[in-house]
């Protein structure tokens, strides 16, 4: 609390900087809650988007051939069909009206859900409608000779699809899935609708006591511009990984022993 | 006469209207070596992707050792795990290194033990001349490279029948020599093997029997010195006076 007592309450002729300084101390542990709250918000709702996301992708790339099962067949058909209606609802949808739907809904139908849940709810649904067709696209851009080299030495579908396909696609759509996850952070803002405590609540009310919302949107301008900046290195240094190291080295030992 | 190991009786494909291959009857028997010519379009490498079901016969069937391989995961997974396939465009798996891509199959088809995957990979790489390059990715090598490691691949799994499509198309002339050099080694060895090619001289030299397709029909199934010498058929002869005029 050092710090608050050395910070006077700023009068009508402080100039801006002293606001936001005031702001951001003041409301120093409110601003740090909602910053947690955005970021697993943002996390949870993407990987389990992005999991939903391979879901649907996988189901949509599958063929469905004349030789398969009746089941089989039924059953893909009815996945790709409930796929389909999904990704079209929830892409032609803005996402703070599916928050207020699925948060108010489900109240009403007497699901005690919190709005933070909702809020993970909401962000991995519109993550799993889009990241559908992302992953279709980067299974698809697998050469097909990839998955056949797997299948003709006795490996099945779900395998090669597995070890040989996904891993390759992974790698193709990584830029998209990072961008996806900066969105996802940003877009938790929305959610102060549904009473979500993530930062745009706070700056929200911050700005509201003092009545100066320029000052406190500034502050959360600056945390939501420090995050994205973070993880944007992070997914920079992780693709650079992934990609591997372009030089190898000759294996002499298997050489000398002839 | 050594056993058959895989026949084909009356198979058929059709692709929409167009029928590719009409009523082929076929088969291979131990330590033999078949190389199947013909003009692009005949329905070769068609043959070839039917023999081990990476297309589904529209009509007909193949027996391996007698036995019906039917369209369900299982009998397949068994029946390619014993017979490998070399394709045109290499298909090394490019999230792997080259160890990795000749102890997969090993591994997860097979299931044996990781020492002795390694041993059976660095064996075979050692015969293709590939051993050096166990840490290189399919991306860093050469297409003669390549295919030399998606040879030693195919062998880690010691099938019984190897199948190759076209597997120097894809190559320019100085690499050409290099796989054709391990093919011909293969074959000393006494390995049985389906070739699918345009080498003509490699077919004459090395095939215990060389099959001409035209319009997906086997028009001919010779011994080479026949073939090449003295064509039954007139379409074979066409065929190979075009070729030898280039």
């Amino acid at each position: 609390m050092g710090i608050l007592q050395l910070i006077e309450t700023p009068t009508k002729e402080s100039g801006l900087l002293e606001w936001i300084l005031f702001l951001a101390t003041k409301y120093s542990s409110t601003f740090l809650k909602a910053t947690w709250v955005t970021l697993y918000i943002a996390v949870i709702g993407t990987i389990l988007g992005f999991l939903l996301g391979f879901l649907i992708g996988v189901i949509n790339t599958t063929k469905i051939s004349p030789e398969d099962g009746p089941v089989k067949k039924c059953l893909f058909r009815f996945a790709k069909a409930i796929a389909m209606i999904y990704m079209e609802v929830f892409r032609d949808t803005p996402m703070i009206v599916q928050g207020m739907v699925i948060y108010y809904g489900l109240r009403q139908g007497d699901v005690l859900i919190t709005s933070a849940i909702a809020g993970i709810l909401v962000t991995l649904l519109n993550t799993g409608a889009y990241m559908g067709e992302t992953v279709r696209g980067g299974i698809n851009s697998v050469d097909p000779g990839q998955k056949e080299g797997a299948l003709a030495m006795g490996m099945s579908h779900t395998g090669a699809m597995f070890y040989v396909v996904i891993p390759q696609a992974l790698k193709n759509i990584f830029p998209e899935m990072g961008n996806t996850f900066l969105n996802n952070l940003k877009m938790t803002s929305v959610l102060n609708v549904i009473g979500v405590s993530e930062l745009f609540l706070a700056a929200k009310t911050a700005g509201g006591s003092y009545y100066k919302y320029f000052e406190a949107y500034l502050v959360i301008a600056v945390i939501y511009f420090v995050l994205c900046f973070v993880f944007n290195r992070i997914f920079l240094a992780a693709e650079k990984k992934l990609e591997g190291r372009s030089d190898y080295e000759i294996a002499t030992e298997y050489l000398e022993e002839n | 006469m050594s056993e058959v190991v895989i026949k084909v009786e009356d198979l058929r494909k059709s692709f929409g209207d167009h029928e590719v291959l009409k009523k082929i009857e076929f088969e291979i028997s131990k330590g033999e070596v078949v190389c199947i010519i013909g003009s692009s379009g005949s329905g070769k490498s068609t043959l070839l992707r039917c023999i081990n079901h990476l297309e589904n016969p529209t009509e007909g069937i193949v027996l391996f050792h007698d036995e019906e391989v039917k369209n369900t995961q299982r009998s397949l997974a068994n029946y390619r795990s014993r017979v490998g396939m070399v394709f045109q465009s290499f298909n090394l798996f490019n999230n792997m290194t080259v160890l990795e891509n000749c102890m997969f199959g090993t591994r997860k088809i097979l299931k044996l033990n990781k020492e002795e995957c390694k041993k059976r990979a660095i064996k075979y790489l050692r015969k293709v001349g590939m051993v050096a390059y166990i840490n290189a990715r399919p991306a860093q090598l050469s297409g003669g490279q390549k295919q030399r490691v998606a040879i030693a691949r195919a062998l880690c799994m010691t099938p019984e029948v190897l199948l190759f499509d076209e597997p120097t198309s894809a190559l320019d002339p100085e690499m050409v020599g290099e796989v054709l050099k391990v093919m011909k080694d293969l074959a000393a060895e006494g390995m049985t093997m389906i070739i699918v090619t345009h080498e003509m001289e490699f077919a004459k030299n090395v095939s215990t029997r060389t099959i001409f397709m035209d319009n997906g029909y086997i028009v001919e199934d010779e011994s080479p010195d026949i073939l090449f010498t003295n064509p039954k058929n007139m379409r074979t002869r066409e065929f190979l006076k075009r070729y030898m005029e280039r």
